[in-house]
């Protein structure tokens, strides 16, 4: 073995230009205005849909309460997603980054789990919301329709309803959970390496 | 911008750099973790008891800025240095220091943690309180540690 080998000389050698602490604040601002950017883009989005189906029931006057409900139920499924969506944000900008890293890495497990559940249940409570409300909102405009034009336009949200609930919603989970699953297993073995050998 | 931070800015940025150098083997991915700890640093500064010490308290930030890479899908790069098979001729500070690092960033996460403390000349009790584990186990890790990096390096230089 070479004992020669200076590994502080070595590693002290490794140097490279400060960066003016203007690139830092940059920074800073340009984090910001990303993520105030998403939040804004989502929030104003959905927001707008939910203005539009109001304003349907303000100038068509539906008559059945299915449709009322199914409305209701709509703006309801928007919502949740966007208290889901504003939740998982900040749960995420939550963490300290100043304790030792066994605890950090302990704090990281949390929040992921925190985030896994609340995805989890709002993604099943937006579907749910979403096709019974649609489902009840339809219920009124079919009746007014002739009865082969009716199972028609049911068939076809019926067959919507369905691919939304059998491929899009599973489909969305699963990457959800497989991200997610995928960091907390990370996050598993880094802190064994801090555990395993004590 | 107040004369505290552009001191601690100054002082330890290159150590930070360093940490984070081996911790990723990529000199930009490096340089944007050193500066995302020195972000944290800025908006903390204001709440820092010294509780701990200034240093250990920037190297707890930085080292957990470095362990949150797992978030990013990037993998570690290997750098161009060849690891087995050395020229014939000696090769150079550059080239040793260069290797140094390739061969840190091929370890376990936490260990690249620790032996580029131990490397800033940081204390091994400090180390401890940084990783959060016992200042024997740092002991112990810091040995093997060094170990596997200088048969690597004999392995390089024959």
């Amino acid at each position: 073995m070479n004992s020669n080998i200076d590994l502080k000389e070595l590693w002290a050698k490794q140097e490279t230009g400060i960066p003016d602490t203007k690139d830092l604040f940059k920074r800073v601002a340009s984090f910001k205005r990303a993520h105030l950017k998403q939040v804004i883009y989502a929030n104003i989005l959905l927001l707008l849909v939910a203005v539009f189906i109001v304003l349907v029931w303000y100038y068509f006057q539906p008559e059945y309460i299915t449709t009322k409900s199914g409305i209701v139920l709509i703006i309801l499924a928007i919502l949740a997603y966007l208290f889901s969506y504003n939740q998982s944000i900040p749960l995420l900008l939550k963490s300290s980054y100043e304790m030792s890293s066994a605890d950090y890495l302990q704090q990281l497990l949390s929040l992921k789990r925190k985030q896994q559940f609340l995805e989890g249940i709002m993604t099943n409570l937006y579907f749910i919301l979403l096709s019974t409300g649609l489902f009840l909102y339809m219920i009124e405009y079919t009746m007014r329709m002739k009865l082969p034009l009716g199972i028609f336009c049911y068939g076809i949200t019926a067959g919507w309803i369905a691919f939304n609930w059998f491929y899009i919603k599973p489909k969305t989970i699963r990457k959800q959970r497989e991200k997610i699953d995928g960091l907390i297993n990370k996050f598993h073995l880094l802190t064994e390496q801090l555990t395993e050998k004590k | 911008m107040d004369i505290q931070f552009e001191e601690i800015y100054t002082t330890y940025w290159q150590k930070i750099y360093r940490l984070c150098l081996a911790y990723v083997n990529d000199a930009d991915w490096a340089k944007d973790i050193a500066q995302d700890t020195f972000i944290t640093v800025w908006q903390q500064l204001p709440k820092f008891r010294n509780e701990s010490g200034i240093g250990t308290w920037i190297f707890r930030i930085a080292s957990n800025h470095c362990l949150r890479q797992v978030e990013r899908n990037k993998r570690i790069p290997k750098s161009d240095v060849q690891t087995e098979i050395p020229d014939t001729s000696e090769p150079s500070i550059e080239d040793k220091t260069t290797f140094l690092y390739q061969c840190i960033a091929e370890l376990a996460e936490t260990d690249r943690l620790i032996i580029s403390l131990e490397l800033e000349d940081i204390k091994q009790a400090e180390i401890a309180q940084i990783v959060g584990i016992s200042e024997a186990n740092t002991r112990v890790r810091i040995h093997r540690i060094k170990e596997k990096l200088t048969q690597k390096f004999t392995r390089y230089e024959q």
